[in-house]
């Protein structure tokens, strides 16, 4: 026998035990991580290669507000811009839907092609999309989803725009970061809108990332006191901004993941002290046999460190194989596409479990090392 | 020319603070104890047997006074130096055993040899000497759950031994023990005053316990009458 041969058999003496504290740290994870990688799902958007090269001009009033299509002759002279085209989110639901998990955007498709460089279409053609002014290019999580291909069509019942559109699939694309999407021609959109004249948004590709700044200086500055100034950022702020509109999550999450944790922290401190009171007399005798403070401060830290360490690798392992496991993006009908457990993710669980361990047995571990061994023999067992 | 004493207690005091009241354990008692003498402490209750005990074994301290073991003063070292001194200088033999539950015989003696640096086939060779001695070498691998009240005892008695301790103490030793039992425990400690150099020092309310020590020390109201 060694010491920590003697750590571990006192760690595990109260079988029962173990197991409940071990599940309940196991469980207690698994919640924190699935709490910080939905956060991280709704509030840190994907990022692909293209990203960094593409820029969105907005309303600067509001998202909402539509931009004058004539902004275009003005935008595609600044240097530094390769492409552009209008992007507005048409907002429709798919079918019979009472909502749909995917979004619908009208865009030019001639100049679009410039614009999403890491997409491929893996079934019908883009030039057939071009060609065809009811066309539409789908995800090809989509046209999984709802088991469609090249020549079937897809009807959406418009929210924000009083016009129902009929398109049809000519191409699928897949490889973006969310192959979801489905484009159609803005001039759909303009038809329905009494000739049109405006977008939501305009989609730019840029030379590269450097001239990023510069771009978006320019665009903001060249329709600074008109009557639609913009707002210009690059994609990932954009989603960001985005993504704030679904409320604060992350206030959210990190309240749910303070309740856990400190719930946490209450098992682990009940457990340990438990244990430890049942255990005072076995750890005066220690004290009589030789054992210093500092050795049973250090058992009772070692002792709290493992059973929070053996519960948090089982709930952090079993946390990552559960939402590898299962199909989230279909179970929630495209709401969630990723909901990866990163490896920092499960090393903060990992960190927060093992210290919440070690700050468990502070109070015990110091409580066994100021009890003087007469008084540690007098504890009825 | 008399033996230099193992144990030396001087003008010893110990006073308890209950409440307002100043209770007074012990009141200045005084002995010297030699090498291989096996002291027997008796009295009443709340006579202050035990805490002269506690005191002398280094696992209480005095108010004031002086204890002195194999020239050592006790009072003098720190919370850590007394970890060790007891460690390598007293064995402890208790009325309720105080095994470790989880652990068997043998490692229940190996203990107090967890915080030494000997090697682990050393360490084991010390433990089964000190079963064998004990009578218990064919128990090593039981729990003290698997064993009798006496049995238990003899491993508490191998386990005070192993670090081959000049000096062991033993708080009412037979106590939760049957006659026979007891009678085997107080052999044991008489033997190993007698035959293995050690210095014994009881505790017990027993007079036919008593009867094993070489010497008695009658206490009442923390004074020595006897």
């Amino acid at each position: 026998m060694n010491l920590l041969g003697f750590i571990a058999r006192n760690a595990l003496r109260n079988r029962r035990r173990v197991l409940l504290t071990v599940s309940s740290v196991a469980v207690s994870c698994g919640v924190l991580v699935t709490l910080q990688t939905l956060q991280r799902e709704l509030t840190v958007p994907p990022e692909s290669e293209g990203a960094s090269l593409r820029v969105i001009a907005r309303n600067k009033v509001s998202i909402a507000q539509p931009l004058p299509a004539r902004q275009l002759a003005v935008i595609e002279r600044i240097p530094g811009i390769v492409a552009v085209s209008p992007f507005t989110f048409f907002g429709g639901l798919y079918a019979d839907e009472k909502a749909t998990g995917f979004a619908q955007f009208g865009i030019d498709p001639e100049r679009f092609r410039g614009i999403m460089v890491e997409g491929r279409i893996v079934a019908g053609d883009y030039e057939g999309f071009v060609a065809d002014r009811n066309g539409c290019m789908v995800g090809s999580d989509t046209v999984e989803r709802y088991k469609l291909k090249v020549g079937d069509h897809m009807r959406f019942t418009g929210t924000f725009y009083p016009v129902d559109l009929d398109l049809r699939i000519s191409a699928v694309f897949k490889g973006t970061v969310d192959d979801r999407g489905v484009f159609f021609h803005h001039k759909l959109l303009d038809a329905a809108t009494d000739g049109g004249g405006t977008v939501g948004t305009w989609y730019m590709r840029v030379e590269s990332a450097g001239v990023a700044p510069r771009v978006i200086a320019a665009v903001d500055k060249a329709f600074e006191n008109s009557s639609a100034e913009v707002r210009t950022e690059t994609e990932r702020a954009f989603q960001m901004g985005f993504m704030s509109m679904l409320g604060d999550v992350k206030a959210l999450t990190l309240s749910v993941s303070s309740v856990v944790v400190f719930t946490l922290m209450l098992v682990t401190m009940s457990t340990m002290s438990m244990a430890i009171r049942e255990r005072f007399r076995e750890l005066a005798v220690l004290k009589a046999l030789g054992f210093r403070r500092r050795e049973l401060f250090s058992f009772i830290l070692a002792e709290s460190f493992g059973l929070s360490f053996a519960g948090a690798v089982l709930g952090i392992a079993g946390t990552w194989l559960f939402w590898s496991s299962i199909n989230l993006q279909k179970l929630t009908a495209g709401f969630l596409i990723y909901f990866e457990v990163t490896p920092r993710i499960m090393a903060m669980a990992g960190v927060v479990a093992a210290l919440l361990g070690i700050v468990s047995a502070i109070a015990p571990a110091v409580a066994v090392a100021r009890m003087s061994v007469v008084d540690g023999l007098k504890t009825i067992d | 020319m008399a033996a230099v004493p193992i144990v030396r207690v001087r003008d010893l005091f110990k006073i308890y603070r209950q409440g307002d009241l100043d209770v007074v354990a012990l009141n200045g008692v005084s002995i010297d104890i030699e090498p291989r003498e096996f002291v027997v402490l008796m009295g009443p209750s709340g006579s202050g047997k035990s805490t002269l005990l506690h005191i002398v074994a280094g696992i209480d301290r005095a108010t004031r006074g002086a204890v002195s073991v194999q020239g050592i003063d006790v009072a003098a070292l720190n919370e850590s130096q007394l970890a060790d001194w007891r460690n390598q200088n007293v064995g402890f033999v208790f009325q309720t055993f105080n095994l470790i539950p989880v652990l068997t015989a043998r490692e229940n003696v190996e203990l107090p040899l967890l915080l030494t640096r000997m090697r682990g086939d050393e360490r084991r060779r010390q433990v089964e000497t000190a079963l064998r001695l004990v009578g218990l070498d064919d128990r090593m691998h039981h729990r003290p759950d698997q064993l009798s009240g006496g049995q238990q005892q003899r491993v508490a008695i191998a386990r005070a031994l192993v670090t081959d301790p000049a000096l062991i103490v033993a708080d009412e030793p037979t106590g939760n023990l049957d006659a026979k039992s007891a009678a085997d425990v107080l052999s044991i400690l008489r033997i190993l005053a007698r035959d293995s150099g050690k210095t014994v020092i009881m505790v017990t309310h027993d007079p036919k316990a008593a009867a094993y020590g070489t010497r008695s020390l009658h206490l009442e109201k923390g004074e020595i009458v006897a």
